[in-house]
């Protein structure tokens, strides 16, 4: 944000007898004001939608599709039906504690934004401990969280709030650890410059810097998704056994910004492996040579690698069930955590042994992704395409469903 | 000197660093194949604790004072004197596990051994320690590793109460210290003791009520770990509830540890430059001869009317740590040697009461005073004389080495002119001859009844007894010997 | 007032406060949500004292790890309201020694010259704890380790249950 306050300080368009401060002061809160009201809250909210038809898709049926064009507008419909219920307060509840958790889950989620960049100097603010003070934040959600499961005065709120806790607080080891590579890659903890230190080609990203953060890259995809509770991780608000967790009591619009929150922190996700693994906003310079047009094209290239593995989370949770509770402690602690702590001290001694890096090896791993890409695209390619064609002989006879399984 | 050039100076603390891994090790290689009760894990502590002690008794030949670790830690005679006599409080409280009933063979008992070490390793560091970050986090290690130990004994309730009250009594305590040690830090701008008497040196006269708040705030902390009024109220809960091994160590080793740093904070620190009360110009001899006959005088009457042993023993040790107060309220280097040879002398005759008692305990399965009627007449001659001369020495009657002890702390108080002091303290070693003499006289005078069943101890039970008891005799009458060690160690290095 | 004299005054007022309401709250669960206003509080003092990393590490550990491990206790014992259970210790006679005290120290503590440190301009100072931490402290930092790994092992004595052999 200050070089672009810089520029514009520069190129005349503050008035001059404004102290530097109040520039950077101001500049943050618009900058901050547009992120959250132009940009968070249309996010969380398209993203409902594209997850529910995404699993209308995954599950043969259709999903929404009244609302606008292909159920567009679904997410403001259900947005303003949310706000305009009535917000119910159990009798039984604690009152105080009650109101206030979803306001401490929102702004635990809200204050992640502050570090995350959208492309060139566009970022709230590039802290020098960027990266690190977006994991602390997490746990005024986790606080949000639990004030939310006991005041609600309900067992299953209280289990869901406290699976979840110790969901998050657990799952923050591992993900720091794997976080902890690239801070050493780059030297910083800063966003900015964590994304300055890679380009735009993949194989100057960290994730493709060694064998080590390859996999470090994958265990953080992994926590972040138990972090942000997400299938097959979403046992604080299981269906089949909590009702829903600890946002079973509430109604209305708390009940949206828990929500709201939980569909903003996919973002986040993508938002943070983005910047930390895969090259952030980086784009050949000489695509564009006006500002403009370049801060666009960053914005939009990392928009989209971001969005990217916010459809990669859709996805797997349509895709796997749910883990058991003791499934999902011991695969943190006893394989993503030794798992990391390898990657972690092998990246250390890989830096050590090969100060400069090996081209060698990140054009390879990035050759292998790209292959595994490509093999993984071809056979989703060939199970829509018998998939169309099944689809096909079905439209003739409804009740055909025989000659499909003959299919095989 | 920094930090690979210090390694040298360091030999003890690697060494006890390298058992706790090592039992740890092995008590996990253990339980993974399936052996449950393995007496090795003690075994591997007492022969860490053994080579410690050699590690310390080959530095008292090094000449060198040096700052160690940029000056976090200092190597001086001091330090390493009180390396040996706390490696040999661990050894004897290892030692002592191995043959006790409420250790050998319980749950978790390779973890015992782990804190065991742990907790001899914290006290080597305090210590040494001259900075106020060390000492605070080796004054924090012990405290930590000593609750555990303190509620080992899992299902007894006594021993969970004790170590919920340490606990408590332990937070509050190291909190207000490290609260005074911000004050000293913003008083001084330095952390190291060299350091804060020079900021000291400096200090202009408004800022001397800080200071002398800071003082006492920090004061709060040692005398939490030595047990002196009124922070001692832990102290007869956990010596009860505590396993015994765990009790002699407590008893011995922590409050030896926590009188080096007391010792050092003040000669060091706080009154390098000169006699304490003239240079810092605050009342600190009016608030430690105050804390110093409090104690003594609280501990000797609470003991009076105490008919368990440990409990005895608990408010005798506040009674003895008043005595070496006495010592420290001299605020000279006659005042240090007279401490480090009583703290010496205590070691021995504390450890050797404690060790009767739990031999005693192992074979009744009792440690109240009843339980002891005519011990000597139902196969305990041995153990019984021997606890009687412990009795006798901590008494503090000749020619047994107690006496030695309390004669140098006395006089050091009064070429100190503090007469009054010294006669609350004589007066306090008559007071306790009353439930010494109680206790000897229920082992050899009351007759022992029908329900009191015979004991019997095993020899090597008794080798280390006998060894402690002719150390407090021979000590008694060659206590030349030892005060010429003591001598050497009592110039605290100033930086 | 200087504007960093007035924010610190106010990060001042709310620290405080919350940890009056950890301290008085006859409700424990109260006291625990209220411990979180102390430690942002502290986090913020920090991080206004130029202390960037160390106020985002207090968040991390302390909200992050302490406060949560906190409310999990007191979530999963039973009983809510505090107990007073011995009546001896009445309010009034701590409210005097609290008085007495807090009157000493705030007399003490205007009358002293403290050492000031002479305040340079905003920095990074991440990188020059990681060299401290390897450097002039590794000592502590070394130990501080030992320390943990003590503490772990005493929590497992203390908590686990008897497996039966």
């Amino acid at each position: 944000m200050q070089e672009l306050v810089d520029s514009l300080v520069a190129d005349g368009f503050v008035p001059g007898g404004l102290p530097l401060w109040v520039a950077y002061l101001g500049a943050m809160l618009v900058f901050g004001g547009i992120v959250v009201f132009v940009f968070i809250l249309p996010i969380a909210g398209i993203t409902t939608w594209v997850e529910r038809r995404v699993a209308g898709r995954i599950q043969s049926r259709i999903g929404p599709n009244r609302t606008g064009p292909a159920g567009f507008l679904q997410w403001l419909a259900d947005g303003i039906k949310s706000v305009l219920k009535e917000d119910i307060v159990p009798s039984a509840a604690d009152v105080p504690l009650f109101k206030l958790a979803p306001y401490v889950v929102m702004t635990g989620f809200v204050a992640a934004f502050v570090v995350v960049p959208f492309g060139g100097p566009l970022i709230i603010a590039d802290l020098n401990v960027g990266i690190l003070y977006l994991t602390a934040v997490t746990a005024l959600v986790v606080v949000g969280i639990l004030m939310a499961g006991w005041a609600s005065n309900n067992k299953w709120s209280l289990l869901g709030g406290i699976r979840s806790a110790a969901q998050i607080v657990s799952y923050e080891i591992p993900a720091g650890l794997s976080i902890l590579p690239v801070v050493m890659l780059a030297g910083t903890l800063s966003m900015q410059g964590i994304i300055g230190h890679q380009g735009w080609a993949p194989w100057t990203w960290h994730v493709f810097d060694n064998p080590f953060t390859f996999f470090a890259f994958f265990i953080l995809f992994v926590s972040a998704l138990a972090e942000g509770n997400r299938t097959p991780f979403d046992l604080p608000e299981a269906e089949s056994e909590l009702v829903m967790g600890f946002a079973t009591e509430y109604s209305g619009l708390r009940n949206l910004l828990f929500f709201m929150a939980e569909w903003g922190n996919l973002y986040v996700i993508g938002a943070v492996v983005t910047t930390l693994f895969l090259g952030g906003w980086q784009i050949p310079l000489a695509l564009a040579d006006h500002p403009v047009p370049r801060i666009v094209l960053q914005f939009a290239i990392f928009f989209a690698k971001a969005y990217f593995w916010v459809f990669v989370a859709v996805w797997l949770r349509w895709t796997l069930p749910r883990i058991r509770v003791d499934q999902m402690m011991i695969m943190c602690w006893k394989y993503l955590v030794p798992i990391a702590f390898v990657n972690f001290m092998g990246t250390a001694v890989w830096m050590v042994l090969f100060p400069a890096g090996v081209p060698a090896v990140r054009v390879l791993l990035s050759l292998t992704a790209a292959g595994l890409l490509v093999a993984f695209a071809r056979r989703v390619v060939f199970h829509v395409r018998r998939a169309l064609l099944t689809r096909e002989e079905l439209s003739f006879n409804p009740l055909s469903t025989a000659r499909v399984m003959s299919r095989g | 000197m920094d930090a690979t050039q210090s390694l040298r100076y360091f030999g003890p603390e690697l060494v006890l660093t390298a058992a706790i891994m090592a039992v740890l090790a092995l008590d996990l290689g253990l339980t993974a194949r399936g052996i449950e009760r393995s007496r090795w894990p003690g075994i591997v502590a007492l022969a860490g604790a053994a080579a410690a002690i050699g590690s310390a008794v080959r530095l008292l030949r090094v000449p060198a004072r040096e700052w160690l670790f940029g000056r976090m830690l200092v190597f001086d005679g001091f330090s390493v004197y009180f390396k040996v006599l706390l490696g040999l409080a661990l050894l004897a409280a290892v030692w002592m596990s191995l043959g006790s009933r409420e250790v050998r063979g319980q749950p978790n008992e390779g973890e015992y051994f782990t804190l065991l070490l742990s907790s001899g390793l914290a006290m080597l560091l305090m210590a040494a320690a001259a900075n106020l970050l060390m000492a605070y986090l080796s004054l924090e290690f012990a405290s930590l590793t000593s609750y555990v130990l303190t509620g080992f004994l899992r299902h007894n309730r006594r021993s969970a109460e004790a170590a919920l009250k340490y606990l408590i009594y332990g937070g509050v305590a190291s909190g207000a210290m490290i609260y005074g040690m911000s004050w000293i830090f913003g008083l001084t701008g330095s952390m190291d003791y060299a350091g804060i008497a020079a900021g000291i040196a400096q200090l202009d006269d408004p800022s001397r009520g800080a200071f002398f708040l800071a003082l006492v705030l920090v004061l709060a902390g040692f005398g939490y770990k030595v047990a002196s009024v009124p922070f001692h109220m832990w102290a007869p809960d956990v010596y009860t509830g505590a396993p015994i091994p765990v009790t002699a160590f407590l008893a011995v080793g922590s409050k030896a540890a926590g009188f080096a740093m007391l010792l050092r904070f003040f000669h060091f620190g706080v009154g390098a430059a000169g006699p304490v009360g003239a240079v810092t110009r605050v009342p600190l001899l009016q608030l430690g001869t105050l804390l110093c006959a409090a104690t003594m005088t609280l501990g000797n009457l609470a003991a009076l009317s105490q008919q368990n042993m440990k409990r005895l023993l608990a408010y005798s040790s506040i009674a003895h740590a008043g005595y070496a107060l006495l010592g420290f309220v001299v605020f000279a280097d006659a005042g240090v040697q007279a401490v480090l040879f009583y703290l010496t002398v205590y070691y021995i005759m504390n450890l050797g009461a404690f060790w009767v008692v739990m031999l005693i305990a192992n074979a009744t399965g009792h440690e109240d005073l009843p339980s002891y009627r005519g011990l000597a007449w139902r196969g305990g001659a041995l153990p019984a004389l021997a606890l009687a001369i412990f009795l006798f020495s901590l008494a503090g009657l000749p020619p047994l080495a107690g006496f030695v002890g309390k004669f140098y702390v006395f006089g050091a108080g009064v070429e100190r002119g503090l007469i009054a002091l010294v006669v609350v303290g004589v007066l306090n070693s008559v007071v306790s001859l009353y439930y010494y003499v109680r206790v000897v006289k229920t082992m050899f005078l009351d007759e022992p009844r029908a329900e009191d069943a015979p004991v019997h101890f095993a020899l090597n039970d008794l080798a280390a007894v006998g060894l402690l008891s002719a150390a407090t005799l021979v000590l008694g009458i060659r206590f030349d010997w030892l005060l010429a060690r003591v001598e050497t160690a009592r110039r605290i290095f100033a930086g | 007032m200087p504007v960093t004299t007035a924010v610190f005054y106010l990060l001042a007022a709310v620290t405080l406060g919350s940890a009056c309401g950890v301290a008085f709250g006859t409700n424990i669960l109260y006291s625990a949500f209220a411990l979180m206003g102390t430690f942002l509080g502290v986090a913020a003092i920090f991080v206004l004292l130029g202390a960037d990393f160390l106020g985002v590490i207090q968040l991390f550990v302390y909200v992050g790890g302490i406060l949560v491990l906190t409310l999990f206790a007191v979530m999963l014992t039973h009983r809510i309201d505090v107990q007073v259970s011995n009546r001896a210790v009445g309010r009034l006679p701590g409210l005097v020694v609290v008085g007495v005290v807090a009157t000493w120290m705030i007399r003490v503590a205007r009358a002293a010259r403290w050492t000031e440190g002479q305040p340079g301009p905003p920095a990074a100072t991440t990188a020059g704890i990681g060299d401290a931490f390897l450097g002039t402290y590794v000592l502590p930092f070394e130990v501080a380790s030992v320390v943990l790994l003590a503490a772990l092992i005493g929590a497992i004595v203390v908590s686990r249950k008897e497996v039966k052999g």
